[in-house]
Order: structure tokens, then C-alpha cells, then sequence
């Protein structure tokens, strides 16, 4: 695996593909889509993630006779992250942030072993991983605080923009002071 | 299925690779990692989050991997804005390197006109079943302007302390003009 190929700045580009164990696809499609979305997404609690997914991929697509037909022995778990850092890190924070989850998703996969040993969690997503051969960030120096912290500042300054305006000198300052510090 | 959080739209497509397909595919992204064009030319698309393109010549198992008669070409991204305008302007601004990718896979009708593409690239989408953005009410210029304007107030703020009001009335007005594109 080489990883400056998955790392674009600070940013890692996370591609696990995981075998879903016979007969499971449908269960496993329907605890993904009936997952809470939002700051109730199990991966709310997995820090430095900027985004990521679960796709189950049942087969591959056929394109038509110019191609023989191929078919996946078992179905794919797709499971992408966007996230800032090192890999090794990230996944410890992926095996205690999902807690739970982590089980009652990768449980539908073959040779899970369980998110009770780190060491053997993040072999197991590793041996699944797929090396990137593109991965693209359009800020990835940017960590996930940084940007939330930077959009915030943004708004600050527009609100601070509309309530200034048509102040004098002084009294400009002193709010700009109050509200930005120095 | 959750192909949309927020602003944020994510898109996955799996391609079958036709053969002699990967060799050009490791010189087109070969070439994408150290000639920062075809990088710089997303850049100016200004909506993608995040987006990568992997190789899978063996689908990973408990073994070596699985083998199929060919290889696949994944394409994720993390974009803001609607599906349509996302492939309206991927077939307009990188219609090229977009050629020389998926035209190694089969059933790749060009990017140009753009309704064969789309058709080719619905079929070969999977939708995600969970989809999570750390910042769904955010696009990506918005992320990208707050970044400038932090760094330019942070600016104002190191000079301010040693400025009158006037001068930093000018000073904050002169803030004011350099940001105005990013508010």
C-alpha cells in the first residue's frame, strides 16, 4: 500500500472493500439505510472525519455484450473516508467512535473479528483497503476544525460587517475590539 | 439510501476496465499525481469536495483477492450542487482527461453530449446506503473563502493593537474590500 497515493496534503483518502457473507446483502443494505443521518450518524462520533460512506455494492454492472459477463462471488461492502492524518490513528477512532455500529455493520462481512482487539480492527479494514490511484482534495491542508472554525469566522465577520456599518472611527474599533479581541 | 446530506451529494461508480485498459489507467493517473493538471482543472470546478479514482484489479477476500475477468474502475466524490449540474460540468470543463479515464472502461459513450453520459454513468452508479458530512450546510467555495477571510481578519487583528481609530478605520475598510468576494 502506498500511501502518498491516498493522501492529498493532510487529508487521507480511506477505500475499504469488504466481502459480504452469504445471504446477508439485504439485511446489511437495510441496518445501513435505517442508520440515524446527521449529528446522529454513527460517524458524528468518529473524529476528524470530513466524509465518508457505506455503499453495498451487490455485483458488479454488466455493460453489455462487447464485454463477457462477471459476477462477484460474494457482494462488496464499499466503505470510503475523507478524513485528516495518519491512517493508524484514524482507525482506532473509527473502532471506538462507532462502538456498536462497527459490529453490527462489518458483522455482515466475512472474517470480521470484532472491534474488542484494536490491533486485529485495523488489520482487518487494512487487508481490505484499495490503494487510491487519484485522490483529490480541494483543501486538504484543512482539517476538519479548521474548516468549522473558519466557516464560523466567516459568518462573525458578516454579521459584524452589517451591524458596523455607518459607525464612526471610535466607536468602530471598540466593537471591532469587543468582538474580535486584538 | 442516502446519496445527499445537506448540500453535500456523493456519487460511486464501478466500471468494468477493458483489457489493455489498466496499463493506460496507471499512465493517466501517473500522470494526474505528478503533472497537477488534471488536479488544478478540478480545483477550478470549485464544487468537489473530495474525490478519488482506485484501481481494483482483485476484489479483496479472505484470501489473494478475487479475481474477475477484468478490472474496475471505482470513482468516488463528495460534491455540492445537484447531480445534473455535477455532470454537466464535469463533461464540460474535464471532458478530456475524463476520455482518457473512462474510455478504458466499457460502454463509455464520451463525454459530448452529455445525455449518453449521464444514462452510462446512472447505470453504473451505486447509491450510498449511509451518507455523512462533517459540514452539510457548507460548499466547497464557501469552505474555501472562509479559509481567506480567517486568515485576512487575522491580519487586521495583528495590526490593529498599534492603530488609532482612524487608521484602523482604514485599515478595516481595506480588510473589508480584500474579503468582499468571500462573504
Amino acid at each position: 500500500m502506498n500511501d502518498a497515493h491516498n493522501t492529498s496534503g493532510q487529508a487521507y483518502g480511506l477505500t475499504v472493500l469488504t466481502p459480504i457473507r452469504d445471504g446477508h446483502e439485504t439485511q446489511l443494505a437495510r441496518d445501513l439505510d435505517l442508520l440515524q443521518g446527521g449529528d446522529d450518524s454513527p460517524l458524528a462520533r468518529v473524529p476528524r472525519t470530513h466524509f465518508a460512506r457505506w455503499v453495498v455494492i451487490g455485483d458488479v454492472v454488466y455493460e453489455g455484450p462487447r464485454q463477457r459477463r462477471d459476477r462477484l462471488s460474494l457482494g462488496r461492502l464499499l466503505f470510503t473516508s475523507n478524513f485528516d492524518g495518519a491512517v493508524a490513528p484514524y482507525l482506532e477512532g473509527l473502532r471506538t467512535g462507532l462502538g456498536e455500529a462497527a459490529d453490527a455493520i462489518w458483522d455482515h462481512c466475512e472474517g470480521y473479528p470484532g472491534r474488542d482487539d484494536p490491533t486485529a480492527f485495523a488489520a482487518y479494514l487494512r487487508r481490505h483497503q484499495i490503494e487510491n490511484a487519484l485522490f483529490f482534495a480541494a483543501y486538504g491542508d484543512r482539517t476538519v476544525e479548521q474548516v468549522k472554525r473558519s466557516l464560523g469566522v466567516r459568518r462573525d465577520v458578516i454579521d459584524f460587517a452589517l451591524s458596523a456599518q455607518g459607525m464612526g472611527a471610535e466607536a468602530l474599533q471598540a466593537a471591532f475590539r469587543e468582538r474580535f479581541g486584538q | 439510501m442516502a446519496n445527499v446530506e445537506g448540500k453535500a451529494t456523493a456519487i460511486t461508480v464501478l466500471t468494468p476496465v477493458r483489457r489493455g485498459g489498466p496499463l493506460l489507467l496507471w499512465l493517466v493517473f501517473w500522470a494526474g499525481r505528478n503533472i497537477t493538471e488534471t488536479l488544478k482543472k478540478l480545483q477550478t470546478l470549485s464544487f468537489i469536495h473530495y474525490a478519488r479514482w482506485a484501481v481494483i484489479e482483485r476484489f479483496p477476500d479472505q484470501g489473494e483477492g478475487e479475481r474477475l475477468q477484468y478490472s474496475y474502475l471505482l470513482f468516488e466524490s463528495n460534491f455540492n450542487g445537484t447531480w445534473d449540474q455535477y455532470i454537466d460540468a464535469f463533461s464540460e470543463v474535464v471532458a478530456f482527461r475524463m476520455k482518457a479515464i473512462w474510455g478504458t472502461s466499457f460502454g463509455f459513450p464520451g463525454p459530448l453530449p452529455v445525455e449518453p453520459f449521464k444514462q452510462y454513468i446512472r447505470r453504473n452508479e451505486f447509491v450510498a446506503n449511509h451518507y455523512w458530512s462533517a459540514y452539510p450546510g457548507a460548499t466547497t467555495t464557501e469552505i474555501v473563502s472562509a479559509g481567506r477571510v480567517e486568515a485576512a481578519l487575522e491580519r487586521l487583528r495583528s495590526r490593529a493593537a498599534t492603530l488609532g481609530p482612524e487608521a484602523f478605520k482604514a485599515e478595516y475598510e481595506s480588510f473589508l474590500t480584500s474579503v468582499q468576494r468571500d462573504l
